[in-house]
């Protein structure tokens, strides 16, 4: 996602948690606890801003945080993340199915009953087979990451091209609610897949169409009942679904969510500071004029929440002169993450790995070419590599402190030896640009934030496998041996076992640091800022679907 | 009615229409009058140095950044730290402040979020506004004057296609003319034969500002020249055996020649102006390139605690913008003291 990187960390946390879960209906809390709608007040509205309005209201369409925190409560998966902060928040359980899946030992098959009694909030009942029309809409739809589908469901390839008329990978059965799912190769963090709102369940029939205008009926603790694209939405809790009595799973505390869309992210921090409005979007940027003033006056309001990330700058492996190693090395040499931290404003964590903390197989080692910058060897490299001078365009985006961060890292390429200019792009049209062929950027700014817990989420962007024409995520470029190797034997390993592999990872993260593919500088925290109208505490930050409106609750 | 006759040559800028005020007396040349008017008017004079002042401020932008503040404009110093009054003092702080104003060499003016050097960028960026308006102002007054006199001599056909162009560039408002192109050209540059523009160029903004006002002056020469070339003097020159060309040169040129005048402080003033506004919104001035307009919509953002970042070049472009704008008047009211009448008149005529 675009907060769009990395719902992979989840995968890995999800295997753990499929482990609690199995064990006691996976009520497993972290600090800070899981999300419950026992207790609290009752009822009330609280108002929502958000400065980058949802790319959709689609289950089948979104792929960005802002449209996935109202979709995850609104439309319920086979499987979905427990309502917990921190890495709890990872662990996949039973959604609308009875259980966790049936994996096969191959890998291949997944099989999963549907839970008896279910209906959408509109009062239609739930049918195992409205489980393939909604993976079949979200082909058709061409949702961002179907290709999670696509590579991995047999039947799914040949039903995007046409070439059939409906997936046969996947059988179901309307009087059992047995659904089972057949993959072309084993892929370990499919569970994941399933965890997506892009895998939840709309009824059989729903359009094949756009319908953020007017959002399909779903099965979860909400619905959206409003919606005016870029104004805001609405949404109200779903009175059908308390009495479908599925565990763990909030069944709300707020009648109604307003939604609105305020573009100046100032006017919305100060909104929230000044308790006109209720909720400020992480997935914005705090203005950093305004962060004393809302440490000060909104600190029992107010929280950095970690999220399994990494902010990179990517350097194109096919490409003078990052084609030559010590090119790439002596940025990885030159960068002070210090620096970065400070341009986002105390929200970046300093890191040199791939694999951030929370994703197993995150490396704990000394960063391979060292902690602190070392302009001398930096510079020295280049001089030596005769690469002084050589022209490089640092792509980047406009928002900050994106923006900031291309403009250090420009300046930090004249520095030692290249001569750099920058390509500043819109936000909105900046990855798909970058990642055509006919744009082949040298350099410049990425992330990925986790899709689901699990390495081979991050390492998709490693993948040679993904180099692509256009929509290509492996800006780098990277085609390396090792790591090819290395995927084809971890990929498959299920997210319940990922611990059996973690030292796998952690070896390979640590080759790709050294072979200074990208530049890693840490990853990124998101804030959890509240008016003082909202219990603060009983709010669940979830690590892949940020702020949980189903735990929202009033003082 | 103002006598117009075939002895007016270059450096005697009369115009159909015109008054030419009180006789000029005996062998004062009408350019050596204006500059008598021009030194009589003291707020145009002031304005004027104002204007002249920037402009020299910021020709010395390397030679303060490299003796006063040892930093260049793009030079970060996110780390760094600096020693206000004996105390020790980061340039941006650990959430992200910069420092404000140190009233000494090093970040006189404060730092931005990237610890780059205010005023060593404000110098920077002035340069690269007044240089993208006097190219934009160059371009401008270049090709209006050429096709103001061209439509207005030829009339007929060249008129018609040259005044339908003139007219689809009219009709798009110059901001979103200019966002659009900006927006366009500063991914992929320009590219016209041999002749390549990076997107970053100061080139494009300057060729896209000046191509966006060239109605604005050409549609006034053009209504200027369809009167001029009805006049004896140009009879004359034709009936002399004069060509198209060389009657547009040695008879019309001249005559246009002072709205020409007048128009260019003006013209300066909106170049300056408009870089500003394209490049806040992204589609002028590229990065890291500094301007004034960029330093703004840098700024905006943490204007609650760092008003200076946005309020200091904010100020340089009223100031800037201000003296050319009264120097600009004071010149027109000394050249040519009906011109603005005039002007309104052509304008009208051109657009009946």
């Amino acid at each position: 996602m675009q907060v769009r990187a990395g719902l992979a960390v989840a995968a890995v946390i999800a295997a753990l948690a499929t482990v609690v879960a199995g064990c006691g209906g996976g009520g497993s809390t972290t600090s800070g606890g899981t999300g419950s709608s026992s207790g609290g007040r009752q009822g009330g509205t609280a108002t929502v801003l958000m400065g980058t309005a949802p790319d959709y209201l689609d289950p089948q369409l979104t792929y960005t945080s802002q449209g996935f925190e109202p979709t995850w409560i609104s439309y319920t998966g086979l499987l979905t993340y427990q309502h917990a902060n921190g890495t709890a928040g990872g662990v996949l359980i039973p959604g609308l199915a009875t259980a966790l899946p049936t994996i096969s030992a191959d890998g291949k098959t997944y099989a999963l009953t549907l839970r008896r009694g279910l209906v959408y909030s509109d009062g239609r009942a739930v049918r195992a087979g409205d489980f393939a029309y909604s993976i079949e809409r979200a082909i058709k739809l061409n949702w961002g990451g179907k290709s999670f589908f696509t590579n991995y469901i047999a039947g799914a390839s040949a039903y995007d091209t046409g070439r059939a008329g409906s997936i046969s990978g996947i059988t179901t059965d309307d009087a059992s609610g047995r659904i089972t799912i057949r993959l072309t190769q084993a892929y370990g963090a499919f569970s994941n897949v399933l965890g997506f709102p892009a895998a939840a369940l709309v009824p059989t029939g729903t359009p094949m169409k756009n319908l953020t205008t007017s959002p399909p009926p779903g099965v979860g603790a909400y619905m959206i009942t409003s919606s005016t694209p870029n104004r805001g939405f609405t949404l109200q809790r779903n009175p059908r679904f308390a009495r479908l009595g599925i565990p763990n799973i909030p069944t709300g505390h707020l009648d109604t969510v307003q939604v609105k869309i305020v573009s100046n992210t100032q006017s919305e921090a100060q909104q929230v500071l000044s308790n006109q409005a209720d909720v400020f979007d992480p997935g914005d940027t705090l203005p950093p004029s305004l962060l004393p003033q809302i440490q000060s006056q909104a600190r029992d309001r107010f929280a950095r929440e970690p999220i399994p990330s990494t902010f990179y700058f990517f350097m194109n492996t096919t490409k003078a002169p990052f084609d030559n190693p010590a090119a790439r090395q002596a940025v990885n040499y030159a960068i002070d993450r210090s620096a970065m931290e400070r341009l986002a404003s105390g929200f970046l964590k300093p890191g040199c790995f791939f694999l951030p903390e929370g994703i197993v197989g995150h490396p704990t080692s000394t960063c391979p070419y060292g902690e602190s910058p070392n302009l001398a060897r930096a510079r020295q490299l280049v001089r030596s590599a005769g690469l002084a001078g050589t022209p490089v365009t640092v792509w980047g985006e406009q928002r900050s402190p994106r923006r900031e961060y291309v403009d250090y890292y420009t300046d930090l390429l004249n520095k030692i030896g290249f001569r750099a200019t920058e390509k500043i792009i819109a936000d909105t049209v900046y990855f798909p640009t970058i990642g055509n062929a006919k744009t082949d950027p040298q350099t410049g700014f990425a992330d990925w934030i986790q899709d689901f817990p699990n390495p081979s989420d991050f390492y998709l962007l490693m993948d040679a496998r993904s180099i692509q024409p256009t929509n290509n995520e492996n800006f780098s470029k990277v085609n390396d041996p090792r790591i090819q190797r290395e995927l084809i034997r971890l990929n498959p390993v299920p997210a319940t076992r990922l611990d059996t592999v973690a030292g796998d990872w952690r070896a390979l993260d640590e080759y790709t640091a050294r072979q200074a593919y990208v530049v890693v500088y840490g990853s990124e925290s998101m804030p959890k800022f509240f008016s003082t109208r909202l219990n603060f505490g009983a709010a669940v930050f979830n690590p892949t679907y940020l702020n949980d409106w189903s735990t929202f609750q009033l003082k | 009615m103002a006598t117009v006759d075939s002895t007016v040559r270059a450096g005697a800028p009369v115009a159909p229409g015109a008054d030419v005020g009180p006789p000029a007396p005996a062998g004062v040349g009408p350019y050596r009058l204006g500059l008598r008017r021009l030194r009589r008017n003291k707020a145009a004079l002031a304005f004027g140095l104002l204007f002249l002042v920037i402009v020299v401020l910021c020709l010395c932008a390397p030679i303060y950044a490299n003796d006063v503040a040892h930093t260049g404009p793009n030079a970060n110093h996110v780390t760094d730290t600096v020693k206000v009054g004996g105390v020790t003092k980061d340039v941006v702080g650990p959430t992200g402040e910069p420092i404000g104003p140190t009233w000494q060499g090093r970040f006189f003016l404060g730092a931005d979020q990237n610890g780059r050097d205010i005023a060593v960028r404000l110098l920077y960026g002035g340069r690269n506004s007044l240089e993208v308006g006097a190219i934009a102002t160059l371009i401008t007054m270049t090709l209006a004057t050429l096709v103001g006199i061209v439509a207005g001599f030829f009339r007929g056909f060249v008129d018609g296609v040259l005044a339908r162009i003139l007219d689809l560039i009219w009709a798009y408002p110059v901001v979103l003319l200019g966002i659009a192109l900006g927006t366009s050209l500063a991914l992929g540059g320009i590219s016209l034969g041999p002749l390549h523009l990076q997107g970053n160029s100061l080139l494009v903004p300057a060729l896209i500002i000046g191509v966006v006002y060239i109605p604005y002056v050409a549609k006034p020469i053009r209504g200027q020249v369809l009167g001029l070339r009805e006049q004896e003097f140009v009879d004359a020159a034709r009936v002399g055996g004069a060509g198209p060309l060389r009657i547009m040169w040695s008879e019309i040129l001249p005559n246009v020649s002072s709205t020409i005048v007048v128009f260019v402080p003006l013209m300066v003033a909106n170049a300056i102006l408009l870089e500003a506004a394209l490049s806040y919104l992204g589609a002028g001035v590229q990065p890291l390139n500094p301007s004034w307009g960029t330093m703004i919509s840098d700024g905006i953002r943490l204007i609650p605690s760092a008003m200076h970042l946005t309020f200091v070049p904010g100020i340089m472009l009223v100031l800037a913008v201000l003296g050319i704008n009264v120097f600009g008047d004071g010149v027109r009211d000394a050249l040519d003291p009906r011109a603005k009448v005039r002007l309104e008149e052509h304008a009208e005529e051109a657009s009946r």
